[in-house]
């Protein structure tokens, strides 16, 4: 019987959506779901669920947040719910997948289609990444003098400060 | 069973099966006390035709053009029930989700909104017969962080909801809820989601691979930041807007983040005297991830 871990990064309308499928492409398997505290009571509807780990911070999956819970453990497949078809906007999820021991990784999109991702493409994705967030980052330090210029002159107005 | 009445406000735009589906759900309603208001957003399908002549209970508020969520508002003026139950016209309550969130809100003055569990309506089968079969109560609180809700299903304290001007008018679409739920936490009241009282919604995964949803969550988050953040939170969530902005138009090579950006800053005349920064406690918890805007597209 095959383990799986589905890391919950997308809204439950979509699991509901994506369960299926998940169950349909790994027969016989023993299924638990990573997700965030607000989410184990509603992920507890689940008949298909066979374990809740929750995943203990506030903030997004990331790799440097890892789940103690998890250590230790592995599993044959990973499973990242993405919200849209290609999974971009989703690396930080990918990577924290990476930090679960697993044989495979997949990712599940918003129509339920299921993908192997290997780990050696996520850290490509995540090399070329580096770049854009060099690229973004040097934009980010051009424009912001003119957004916080721009927003100084329109703070009063917002908050209805008479200047 | 409680008396008081509660008012349905649904959002009514081109979906006319849909919204004959969500009113004849809600006649299943074991909650009896309830008054319907469907706003139409200018439907071009013959919806309010449709709600008038077979849902002569329901009152139909006809809007000339789509107005966006501000159309909402008009309908929650409207509205004459001591709570006011949120839909849009895909979705429904499950029928005993009424009468449990009027007991909920009975039951605690400072409740301000009853987040619905929204699932998905393709899976309503499913979910049903695991509700049936655990019958389980109790709350999906929890203490580390703060939440808001889901404009698909969700129960207002009609005077809470008023008192904090309703929905912002200026957003036009998405992210709404999120600064509502700034204000109704920042007045006092709480937000919770209970898992027995459940809202179906028929998820539409086109909908969410158009270019409004990545445009109109971007700007507003923007938006949402300016209007309730406290100065210094509200300077670095717009420096990571920005970077993110930049960074996921060149990911997803797109430029509709900048678009947003640019609509942002450009109509920021929209927020004048809007600027209302909540407590630091309710900015620093409630949970407002920036980067889930980047995920709706491609």
């Amino acid at each position: 019987m095959q383990k799986i871990l589905i890391i919950r990064s997308a809204g439950f309308q979509q699991l509901d959506k994506n369960m299926p499928e998940i169950v349909r492409h790994f027969p016989d398997s023993r299924i638990s779901l990573l997700t965030h505290e607000h989410g184990v009571q509603p992920a507890q509807k689940y008949r298909e669920l066979n374990r809740i780990h929750v995943y203990p911070y506030a903030a997004s999956f990331h790799p440097r947040r890892r789940v103690p819970e998890l250590a230790g453990k592995s599993f044959d497949a990973v499973v990242v719910l993405v919200a849209n078809l290609s999974g971009s906007g989703f690396l930080n999820v990918l990577r924290f997948a990476l930090t679960i021991r697993a044989k495979r990784y997949y990712i599940c999109n918003l129509v339920s289609e299921i993908r192997e991702v290997r780990p050696a493409d996520i850290r490509l994705r995540h090399t070329l990444n580096l770049g854009y967030i060099a690229l973004a980052g040097c934009m980010t330090a051009i424009a912001a003098p003119f957004a916080a210029a721009y927003l100084l002159l329109q703070w009063k107005r917002m908050t209805g400060r008479k200047s | 069973m409680s008396n008081t009445l509660v008012s349905v406000v649904m959002l009514c735009w081109n979906r006319k099966d849909d919204v004959r589906e969500s009113l004849s759900r809600l006649r299943e309603s074991t909650y009896r006390s309830l008054e319907i208001i469907a706003v139409d957003n200018g439907s071009t399908d013959g919806t309010p035709e449709m709600i008038e002549a077979e849902f002569p209970e329901v009152l139909v508020l006809r809007m000339p053009t789509n107005i966006g969520i501000a159309a909402y508002n008009v309908g929650f003026e409207q509205a004459r029930g001591k709570y006011i139950v949120i839909l849009d016209d895909d979705s429904f309550p499950e029928k005993h989700a009424i009468e449990r969130m009027v007991r909920r809100f009975e039951e605690d003055p400072e409740l301000g909104v009853v987040a619905f569990d929204v699932r998905n309506y393709f899976s309503m089968d499913d979910i049903k017969a695991v509700e049936e079969a655990n019958g389980r109560d109790g709350d999906a609180r929890n203490e580390r962080y703060i939440m808001s809700f889901n404009g698909a299903g969700a129960g207002v304290r009609t005077n809470v909801f008023r008192q904090v001007g309703c929905y912002p008018e200026e957003f036009f679409l998405y992210n709404n809820e999120l600064d509502t739920a700034f204000r109704i936490w920042d007045a006092g009241y709480t937000i919770r989601s209970f898992p027995d009282i459940v809202g179906y919604h028929k998820y539409s995964p086109t909908n969410r691979s158009s270019w409004r949803a990545p445009f109109y969550y971007t700007r507003n988050a923007f938006w949402v930041a300016w209007k309730n953040y406290p100065d210094g939170q509200a300077a670095s969530v717009t420096m990571e807007l920005i970077f993110r902005c930049f960074y996921h138009s060149l990911e997803q090579r797109t430029w509709i983040y900048l678009k947003a950006m640019w609509s942002a800053f450009s109509r920021i005349g929209k927020l004048k005297g809007k600027r209302k920064p909540v407590r630091p406690d309710i900015a620093r918890r409630l949970r407002a991830p920036v980067n889930i805007n980047f995920t709706f597209y491609r």
